[in-house]
């Protein structure tokens, strides 16, 4: 890295950062501290952590600070994201953006995955395209997401009190789904590759 | 997890990484380098330290030789492990083996390391076979303190009254013991001084089997004897305890008598300062040491534990012995299995750093820790940490506890989370 640039560096951390680190720390360093919750690399092993390797640099920014920020509702998300700066997290969405998306192929229930897909079509699939396969920098992938963490978010987002920085639409669509239908559409996300 | 081509070529790429990303700090770095040192690591114990330690050695720098020497064919996970007691899961959901290690071209050695000669950087193997390093990684874990309570031994520990503080057979007596204890009996836990493996362990250990016993056998106590007068997510246990299990778990501190003196193992006895308490199953977690390979290595001071550099775990007595997880003295890091994988991999990216002439890249840590009270209630405490001047910090504002007031189904996520926990940092380590 050239002085310069690397001064330039030092000088954003330092503005940025609000409770974290003066210190530049790289983008693996700081991103392998989450691989014991979110796997190696970003890679979940499963259970209800959600798979981060390969979804897209602007959206795993934006979770991170939402939920640092208290715009997205969290159980400990919160608590650690407050740890890093803007610059940090950064890093590490860039660290795990960098991977390449591995699909689990988690959803097993052919007649639940059926049923998903028909609710996918009628309420995800203007922003979610291509079976949740296609992300953009507001949208995550879905497709080969893990079935648990799946439902778990879409169960968090259809409880009553639910306030969070998703899409208004979405929100407001999640929170009219019954349990059985939001199992569904995660069988039917869960089983895309 | 088989490590395909492809991967192996983009962990090569992660070492010139190190200096160069974005944020890092290294700029007198020569990029291009992607052939590695080549130099020989060992590491010594397979555990929530070692285990990470060797895999991330491997991945920052596939030129390494990374030998893994361990002294048991699998790994039984002390984490989770206080579900054994309740039932609510069985030893072997908790046991790895060392093959998917092997698959990514670590070499595993079974074997006990008697002696480590730091000048000659060789370490001896109880087979007898001696092991060469450039660099030697220590995660010794624990040992205990027999002597601090008159009458409890090794012996003892093993067949009568166990500490069950490594899992395995341990763990396994104490669940027979609970089957085989009448109703309206009496379990003792002695929760020792700080600082120990850990923290919430104990307290988490109490409501595991007073869920067991609810359910079992109603008229039964839990009582707990504490050499301390606070401990981990105290008022979060205290409420769970009395939420799910009434006036089941008694808990006495220090300043009621909790200090445990000995044990009068003909009775069934345990001895405070003042009072004598009888108990139809006695558990004693003895007060703790680094384990016995860190003071086969002279790398522990008079504390018992072990002083390193923290931001890159190398001994502060030994030249090319780093010692991580709960042996070494890590600033305000508790010792967990968490914070255990975290200072792995600090270790094993100043490794790689030293050994490729590059400068110690800045360390992160974090730790979390989850505790189920009962199958759909858990509990979390969690930190992110710093290096500043010399010692491991939590940064102000992040990390805490789970809220006092939070819903049902925040808990009931928090329970869920704890073994998404235990299936990722598993396959952090073992695959």
């Amino acid at each position: 890295m050239k002085p310069y640039l690397l001064a330039a560096v030092v000088l954003a951390t330092a503005v940025t950062t609000g409770t974290a680190s003066a210190v530049p720390r790289s983008e693996a360093m700081l991103a392998n501290t989450c691989a014991g919750c979110h796997g190696t690399d970003g890679h979940s092993a499963g259970g209800n952590m959600p798979s981060l390797g390969g979804l897209s640099k602007r959206y795993l920014y934006k979770t991170m600070r939402d939920y640092r920020d208290d715009l997205r509702p969290s159980t400990i998300m919160g608590r650690i994201a407050r740890g890093y700066s803007d610059l940090e997290l950064r890093a590490i969405a860039s660290h795990f953006a960098a991977q390449s998306w591995q699909s689990r192929h988690d959803g097993t229930q052919p007649k639940l995955i059926k049923r998903g897909a028909e609710l996918h079509q009628q309420l995800c699939a203007s922003c979610h395209t291509d079976n949740g396969r296609t992300q953009s920098g507001e949208t995550p992938r879905l497709a080969g997401q893990w079935f648990d963490y799946l439902q778990d978010q879409i169960g968090a987002m259809s409880a009553v009190h639910y306030r969070g920085s998703q899409p208004n639409r979405m929100l407001q669509r999640m929170s009219e789904l019954s349990a059985a239908d939001g199992e569904a559409l995660s069988h039917f996300y869960a089983s895309q590759r | 997890m088989n490590i395909s081509r492809r991967n192996l070529l983009r962990a090569t790429t992660t070492l010139p990484l190190l200096g160069a990303a974005g944020v890092a700090s290294c700029s007198s770095v020569s990029q291009s380098r992607s052939s590695g040192s080549g130099a020989r690591v060992i590491v010594v114990g397979g555990g929530y330290g070692g285990a990470i330690a060797a895999k991330y050695l491997k991945k920052l720098d596939p030129s390494l030789d990374v030998l893994l020497i361990e002294q048991n064919p699998s790994y039984v996970s002390c984490p989770l492990s206080n579900e054994v007691l309740s039932g609510e899961r069985d030893l072997m959901s908790l046991t790895f083996s060392y093959k998917g290690l092997s698959a990514q071209g670590i070499n595993i050695m079974q074997d006990r390391v008697v002696a480590v000669d730091a000048d000659k950087q060789t370490v001896t193997g109880s087979s007898g076979n001696h092991y060469r390093y450039d660099k030697l990684v220590l995660s010794p874990g624990v040992d205990y303190r027999w002597e601090a309570i008159e009458g409890y031994s090794e012996a003892l520990a093993d067949q009568r009254f166990p500490h069950a503080w490594k899992a395995g057979p341990q763990t396994q007596l104490l669940r027979d013991q609970l089957l085989a204890m009448r109703d309206g009996g009496v379990v003792l836990i002695a929760a020792p001084p700080n600082p120990f493996r850990c923290p919430p362990g104990p307290y988490e250990r109490a409501a595991q089997i007073a869920h067991y016993l609810h359910h079992h056998k109603p008229k039964s106590k839990v009582m707990m004897l504490d050499a301390k007068d606070a401990f981990s997510k105290q008022g979060l246990f205290r409420a769970g305890w009395k939420r799910f299990y009434g006036d089941m778990i008694e808990w006495v501190g220090a300043a009621g008598d909790g200090k445990v003196q000995a044990l009068h193992a003909d009775s069934n006895t345990l001895v405070g300062e003042f009072n004598e308490y009888q108990g139809d199953v006695i558990n004693i977690i003895p007060p703790q040491k680094a384990g016995k390979l860190a003071f086969i290595a002279g790398v522990t001071d008079a504390s018992g534990w072990c002083p390193v550099d923290q931001g890159s775990f190398a001994s502060t007595l030994k030249p090319h012995i780093h010692v991580i997880g709960d042996a070494s003295i890590a600033g305000k890091m508790p010792k967990s299995g968490y914070a255990a994988n975290s200072q792995g991999k600090v270790c094993a990216a100043a490794i790689v750093a030293e050994l490729n002439g590059m400068e110690r890249p800045e360390p992160s840590y974090v730790n979390t820790c989850y505790s189920i009270i009962s199958p759909e209630y858990g509990i979390s405490v969690a930190a992110v940490y710093e290096l500043q001047n010399g010692s491991i910090v939590p940064i102000a504002g992040a990390g805490g506890l789970s809220p006092a007031d939070a819903s049902d189904a925040t808990r009931a996520r928090e329970a869920r989370f704890a073994r998404g926990w235990f299936k990722n940092i598993t396959s952090d380590m073992f695959s």
